[in-house]
């Protein structure tokens, strides 16, 4: 490969700068002393003593990520079989028109999938609370999975399982010892990404939550009117470590076990 | 495959784990008896010292539940599959819940504190009778400044917006009412006009407006004010409080023609299920010491006459934000004119904002 140039690297320090500056910011200010972000008065940690204190508000960033794990794993799972099912269709007029109605979930503005599933659960009778954002959650992350994961078995060549079967393997065997590892990075951002649209994710939260239950996002939208205090910057802070810590983490493992990409795996 | 798996099993562990310690963290808020209130309030709108303390006292058990906007919170009450009891809707949104016959009127006879509230507040157009609900945070629409960046304008009348100095420098509230009606106060008409020709009259003054005009937008106004970057805005005299309050140099007026007198109120939805469990709780956030305790929290002002005893007197005698009766009689609450109506407003305003360079 050849070197990036200064050029080059000037033009991704700027670009990073543009990404991480806003956070930053966010972080600095929440050792401010002062109640607002406009002047630095002087250092202190009582935001994070704060956010510390305030339960409701730890239950609900523990509700937010118990969310946005459940909802990762179970969409990536029914993702990956959606997937491969759309892959293997055989009948490639009916494989385009799957494909067509995943990517216009992927599309569709998500105030029009919130209100329709508020729609939908209040008609049968779903109690709204944590069940109704969990379905959700799966539902609209599920064809953000298929898309991920398609491309891998796309470029997976079907030589490779005419061989396993010729070789003897049963049709679990080869999804078990074939697909899945040819097809594993495809589903690991697939989760990642999932996991993030599900933190994140405000609109169709918004119409599912209740009887309590609530998530990180609506609780900071709804600060909106009487200001958002610094309680928020810190907990921000604080989650903008973990995920630094847990991304770090990640690279470590995967490095230390880190193996050819032959796809086949014993 | 064997690390499919293992990331799994982690996953699942690991949410286990943090159940378990929501669990722990909201022991108690387990949904058993019917001693449970279930409140729905905009987002940091409530000392939440006071919840305990009406938990301790009552033994109701507390859901605080928040919202952004009127539309969302009545959305959801509209569409049903939760159970609020409480919730704090501004005033035009609580005549239009009691048009979709969405609330429950409230029995006075368990709310005795309602004596507290300050008559001038009470059987509005709105809500006439008060039949379901009662004032929680009141205040104004006027003219947040910085002097540091002006050269000694004031703002005693709305018609100094127009003045040639301030090119570029005002930003409005993209909101129709408010604009429109700012226009339709300019010319001492009533806000709640249904006159096409003062409308009008209202939005060609508005147009002329406009090379003074710097931006319309929503919340984020708080912070450019504060971070001195732009001079003048249309806003709320909450919004106004929360500029204040981190920066000294603003100030707050509320123009001598009249203005928006708005509310914030209490109701019981239709669909609550302890209604006794409201009432106390209204009945509660309506004691003096409680009210002030409130107030001093969230820096709004409170329609509760008495709380003002205990409330810090420079707050109190702060006219900005407890204007006097003179003031006072030249305000003017918000009517729902009815969805045509509004339509015209909101056309309207849509014309003033393409008129802008």
């Amino acid at each position: 490969m050849k070197r990036i140039n200064n050029l080059q690297k000037l033009y991704l320090i700027a670009v990073f700068i543009v990404l991480y500056a806003p956070i930053f910011y966010l972080i600095f200010y929440s050792f401010n002393s002062g109640g607002g972000m406009s002047h630095f008065e002087s250092f202190t940690w009582e935001h994070y003593a704060a956010v510390f204190e305030d339960k409701r508000l730890i239950v609900i960033v523990l509700n937010t990520v118990i969310i946005a794990l459940l909802s990762a794993l179970l969409s990536t799972a029914i993702g990956v079989l959606g997937a491969m099912a759309i892959h293997f269709m055989r009948n490639k007029g009916m494989r385009n028109a799957v494909l067509s109605l995943n990517n216009i979930l992927i599309v569709s503005p998500d105030v029009i999938i919130g209100a329709s599933f508020l729609i939908l659960f209040t008609m049968i009778g779903v109690k709204l609370g944590f069940a109704s954002v969990l379905i959700s959650h799966i539902a609209f992350s599920i064809p953000i999975v298929v898309i991920m994961v398609l491309p891998k078995l796309q470029e997976m060549s079907s030589t490779l399982i005419d061989a396993a079967l010729d070789l003897g393997a049963t049709r679990r065997d080869v999804v078990t010892r074939v697909i899945l590892p040819f097809i594993q990075p495809g589903i690991f951002a697939g989760f990642f990404l999932a996991l993030t649209y599900s933190l994140d994710d405000f609109a169709v939260t918004f119409f599912v939550t209740g009887n309590g239950f609530s998530t990180l996002s609506v609780e900071i939208y709804s600060m909106a009117r009487a200001g958002i205090t610094l309680t928020i910057n810190a907990l921000s802070g604080l989650i903008f470590v973990i995920t630094v810590v847990l991304v770090l983490g990640y690279y470590a493992i995967s490095k230390r076990t880190k193996m050819p990409m032959t796809g086949v795996k014993k | 495959m064997k690390e499919l798996l293992r990331g799994t099993i982690l996953i699942l562990v690991v949410s286990l784990v943090l159940l378990l310690i929501n669990n722990n963290l909201s022991e108690g808020s387990n949904k058993t008896g019917k001693n449970i209130l279930t409140v729905y309030n905009w987002g940091e709108y409530i000392d939440p010292d006071l919840l305990k303390q009406f938990e301790k006292e009552t033994g109701i058990k507390v859901i605080y539940e928040t919202f952004d906007s009127n539309e969302g919170m009545m959305g959801k009450i509209e569409q049903g599959g939760t159970s609020y009891d409480i919730t704090m809707p501004s005033e035009y949104m609580v005549e239009m819940m009691a048009e979709k016959d969405l609330l429950l009127p409230i029995d006075y006879s368990q709310i005795p504190n309602i004596k507290q509230i300050d008559p001038y507040f009470l059987d509005l157009p709105f809500d006439p009778g008060n039949k379901y609900s009662i004032p929680y945070f009141w205040g104004t629409v006027g003219i947040a400044y910085n002097p540091d960046l002006l050269d000694g304008q004031t703002f005693e009348s709305w018609d100094n917006l127009w003045d040639p100095s301030l090119k570029q420098q005002v930003i409005l509230v993209d909101s129709a009412r408010e604009t429109i009606g700012m226009g339709l106060n300019s010319l001492h008409y009533s806000l709640n006009s249904t006159n096409i020709d003062e409308l009008q009259e209202a939005t060609s003054k508005l147009k002329k407006l406009s090379p003074n005009v710097k931006a319309v937008i929503g919340d984020e106004v708080t912070q450019l004010m504060v971070n001195n970057e732009a001079a003048v805005a249309l806003t709320w005299s909450g919004q106004a409080a929360d500029m204040m309050s981190e920066n000294d140099s603003i100030d707050y007026v509320v123009p001598e023609e009249g203005s928006n007198l708005w509310f914030d109120n209490f109701v019981i939805p239709r669909t609550a299920k302890n209604i006794e469990g409201a009432h106390a709780f209204i009945n509660f956030m309506l004691d003096p010491e409680v009210a002030a305790q409130n107030a001093d929290y969230v820096g709004y002002s409170t329609p509760n006459l008495t709380a003002l005893d205990y409330m810090d007197p420079e707050v109190v005698a702060d006219e900005r934000f407890y204007p006097d009766e003179e003031t006072r009689s030249h305000l003017e609450v918000y009517k729902n004119l009815g969805l045509k109506m509004l339509g015209i407003y909101n056309e309207l305003f849509l014309e003033f904002k393409m008129d802008m360079k």
